[in-house]
């Protein structure tokens, strides 16, 4: 049975993450406290002989890290805490009741790995969920339709989902990946379009005072004509095809040597 | 001892419990059956030859079917000694009716001689794999079944003898497979660990791919492809494991790539396991199972899956589904993929395969993009969007800006007009890559002849025919050169050869 300090500590941090006046150094403070009575109450690494309120806390405990971490734009904690919950969410999932911040914090996970570009994590992922709660659960849906949009490259629709992320934390993740997109929707443009007008190009790229778009235009090296009011993309010259030299030896090398162990 | 020419006991001379003769081949009652392959399994032992007890092996699927409760309590009583305590043992796993306890000693029409020792460990794990068998055939009995299976592993671990490596590899697979039947496969996983941990260190290369295939199966059944994929990274795959288990890990392999979107892998894998598979009439479970991570992999990685593939009769309708997503995948249409995924929805879940083929969704629009790019050297956007049935015009813009960039398509925007202009694609000859290709394939063939050359096996004592007539020849040619230095053969005698 975890010590009664404990117990009082974790009531005092839920009430303070409860309010929405939430001091954010006050709450990193307790859960500093409750991190070091959790693992020398043996809680933190969960073994079989713990009891099911204590696990309930421990993992109450993680949940409200992760979700302050996230707050607080710290991400390294905010990985420390997720895999720390995946036992609980895992090996315990039969004797633990189902908690409601679950899902919000596997579709923050999915998030993250999206902003850091880790498709194949980010899949694996989405295997180890039920079928029926990719297709309903509205946190798990956001982060699926975001990544099937910039798989097709449809980025205004990435656009306007970010009004509609289901919590606050969603929108923290969502705007680094918009820094992602404009990058994307440049390098697309530079191979699409010849010339593109200065208008349309605010409008593409998503911005809404044009001193933005100089400031990304000289970024990228754009050529932007000041008469005509457009973009000129420059047309990479045809690169000179080099013949693989280094390949071709290897491979003729390789068969020579083949020819010769006929016998 | 002339180790291949030795036949296998005709049925001519079996007891007087064989059936009728028949005018064809008679079928061998299942005890004498059982009789033939415990000689085998005792001439495997004696010679250190793993080939008899594959052999007996093989027969394994077969007389599966003929057991039951009355054969095996024959053959555990023909088998072993009269009061050994492991007969009583077996005997609380088998419905041995009282009366043939009765009849046995009586000795009627047909005499039952009871061994006269215990048969050897390997015989005695035969034994108890058909029983094993035979229990785990109905569903009421699994309890039992799973009791004998600890029993015998605990017993095969005990012992660690090379020459059970097989049959002890059986008994895993039956093992694992009674806790997959009753839902229970996680409480297995730790005990699977550690014997493949044992078996490694043993070196027992049957066990060990036996045993890392069971492995993958369970964590794939429960989706953990993370951790089959850290398992897969930490072991060796023995090389000289059999076919059979070569074909499963290459299945397992190139599903968890296939997750982990490295598609050119898992398609090779994939392929292997094709490949070492037994033919498509005696495995058709596992051939179709591969064929549908097969295609659905060949989609994603842009090829079409070819026609011929489906007609095949064992595929045929089990690939259905599959048949309908390729052709929307083919043609471009999205409205086709969707209404053919909603239908087969429950299919694919079933397969597993539902989460790669929603991947699909874009290379549906890649090949729209494509084809329309082919056809068109100016199209509107509005047009575009209007025939992939996008949702509106600046979604086709965007998507069709990614496809320029990532190359899919050769082409230029106008963003005033609204209209993609298509360029026409260059020759591809003049570039390197049908060397390439070529050179991929020469080396594919050459892999495959040095392997073939590896793996010839040679009968142990044939060369020495050829030496006894190399023996004489090299003597005719000596008695030959000796006659012409003597100079008792001259130039004319030497035309009679």
């Amino acid at each position: 049975m975890a010590p009664p300090q404990l117990v009082a500590n974790y009531e005092r941090l839920k009430a303070a993450f409860g309010s929405p006046h939430a001091d954010q150094k006050s709450i990193g403070q307790l859960l500093l406290q409750l991190k070091i009575a959790l693992t020398e109450a043996r809680l933190l690494i969960p073994g079989s002989n713990s009891s099911l309120e204590d696990l309930v806390i421990t993992r109450d405990v993680l949940e409200m890290g992760a979700f302050w971490s996230v707050r607080n734009k710290d991400i390294p904690a905010f990985d420390r805490y997720f895999s720390q919950l995946q036992t609980f969410y895992l090996d315990f999932r039969s004797q633990l009741p189902p908690s409601p911040r679950e899902y919000p914090l596997i579709g923050l996970n999915l998030i993250r790995l999206l902003t850091q570009n880790r498709i194949g994590d980010f899949h694996t992922t989405l295997e180890t969920l039920p079928p029926n709660i990719l297709g309903e659960n509205p946190f798990i849906q956001h982060p699926v339709h975001l990544e099937r949009w910039l798989m097709e490259g449809s980025y205004n629709k990435v656009w306007q989902e970010r009004e509609a992320a289901p919590s606050e934390e969603y929108k923290f993740f969502v705007d680094s990946l918009m820094e992602t997109i404009r990058r994307e929707i440049a390098s697309c443009e530079e191979k699409a379009y010849d010339s593109l007008p200065l208008s349309d190009a605010m409008n593409l790229l998503f911005f809404t005072k044009p001193s933005d778009l100089m400031i990304f235009a000289q970024e990228r090296g754009w050529n932007v004509d000041p008469t005509t009011q457009a973009i000129h993309f420059a047309r990479k010259a045809e690169e000179t095809i080099e013949i693989p030299k280094e390949k071709i030896i290897i491979n003729s090398l390789a068969y020579a040597k083949e020819l010769e162990q006929i016998v | 001892m002339d180790v291949d020419a030795a036949p296998k006991p005709t049925p001519a001379d079996s007891t007087p419990e064989a059936e009728k003769p028949a005018p064809k081949s008679e079928p061998i009652s299942p005890n004498v059956e059982i009789k033939q392959n415990l000689v085998l399994i005792d001439r495997a032992v004696t010679t250190l030859e793993p080939r008899f007890t594959h052999r007996v092996l093989r027969t394994l699927n077969h007389l599966r079917k003929k057991l039951n409760d009355e054969v095996l309590s024959k053959a555990v009583e023909e088998c072993y000694a009269r009061d050994s305590p492991a007969k009583a043992a077996l005997f609380q796993y088998l419905h041995a009716p009282a009366t043939m306890d009765v009849d046995i000693p009586n000795g009627d029409a047909k005499p039952q001689a009871a061994g006269t020792s215990d048969p050897l460990p390997e015989g005695d794990a035969y034994i108890r794999l058909l029983i094993l068998l035979h229990l785990s055939g109905s569903k009421d009995t699994t309890e039992k079944a799973m009791a004998l299976a600890h029993e015998t592993v605990e017993r095969i671990q005990a012992l660690n003898r090379r020459t059970m490596d097989v049959i002890a590899a059986k008994v895993y697979v039956y093992l694992a497979r009674l806790y997959e039947v009753t839902d229970r496969l996680a409480e297995i996983r730790p005990l699977l660990l550690a014997a493949q941990r044992t078996a490694t260190l043993r070196r027992d290369p049957d066990s060990q791919a036996t045993l890392i295939n069971l492995l993958l199966r369970n964590y794939l059944h429960y989706n953990l492809y993370s951790q089959a994929d850290k398992l897969v990274s930490k072991s060796t795959f023995p090389d000289s494991a059999g076919n059979p288990q070569w074909a499963r890990y290459q299945y397992y392999l190139g599903r968890i790539h296939a997750v982990q979107l490295s598609y050119t892998q898992a398609h090779t894998e994939l392929l292997q396991a094709i490949r070492r598979a037994p033919a498509a009439k005696t495995a058709p479970g596992f051939w179709q199972t591969v064929h549908k991570f097969f295609i659905v992999v060949e989609l994603l990685m842009g090829d079409i899956p070819d026609r011929a593939l489906f007609r095949q009769p064992v595929l045929r309708k089990p690939l259905e589904p599959y048949l309908q997503i390729v052709r929307a995948v083919r043609i471009g249409d999205l409205a086709h993929f969707q209404s053919a995924l909603q239908t087969y929805t429950a299919q694919f879940q079933h397969d597993k395969s539902y989460t790669l083929i929603l991947r699909l969704r874009h290379n549906v629009i890649k090949t729209g993009i494509r084809s329309i790019s082919l056809a068109y050297s100016r199209i509107s956007l509005r047009d575009i969007c209007t025939k992939l049935s996008l949702d509106s015009e600046e979604d086709a813009e965007y998507i069709v800006g990614k496809a320029i960039r990532d190359g899919v398509v050769e082409g230029i925007l106008d963003h005033q007009k609204g209209v993609m202009i298509c360029s026409r694609k260059g020759d591809v000859y003049s570039t390197a890559e049908p060397g390439e290709v070529f050179g991929r394939r020469i080396d594919f063939c050459l892999d495959l002849h040095n392997e073939s050359v590896k793996a010839m096996r040679f009968p142990l004592n044939a060369h020495r025919k050829d030496l006894a007539s190399s023996e004489a020849v090299r003597e005719r040619e000596k008695n030959i050169a000796k006659g012409i230095a003597e100079g008792e053969i001259d130039d004319d005698d030497e035309m009679d050869f």
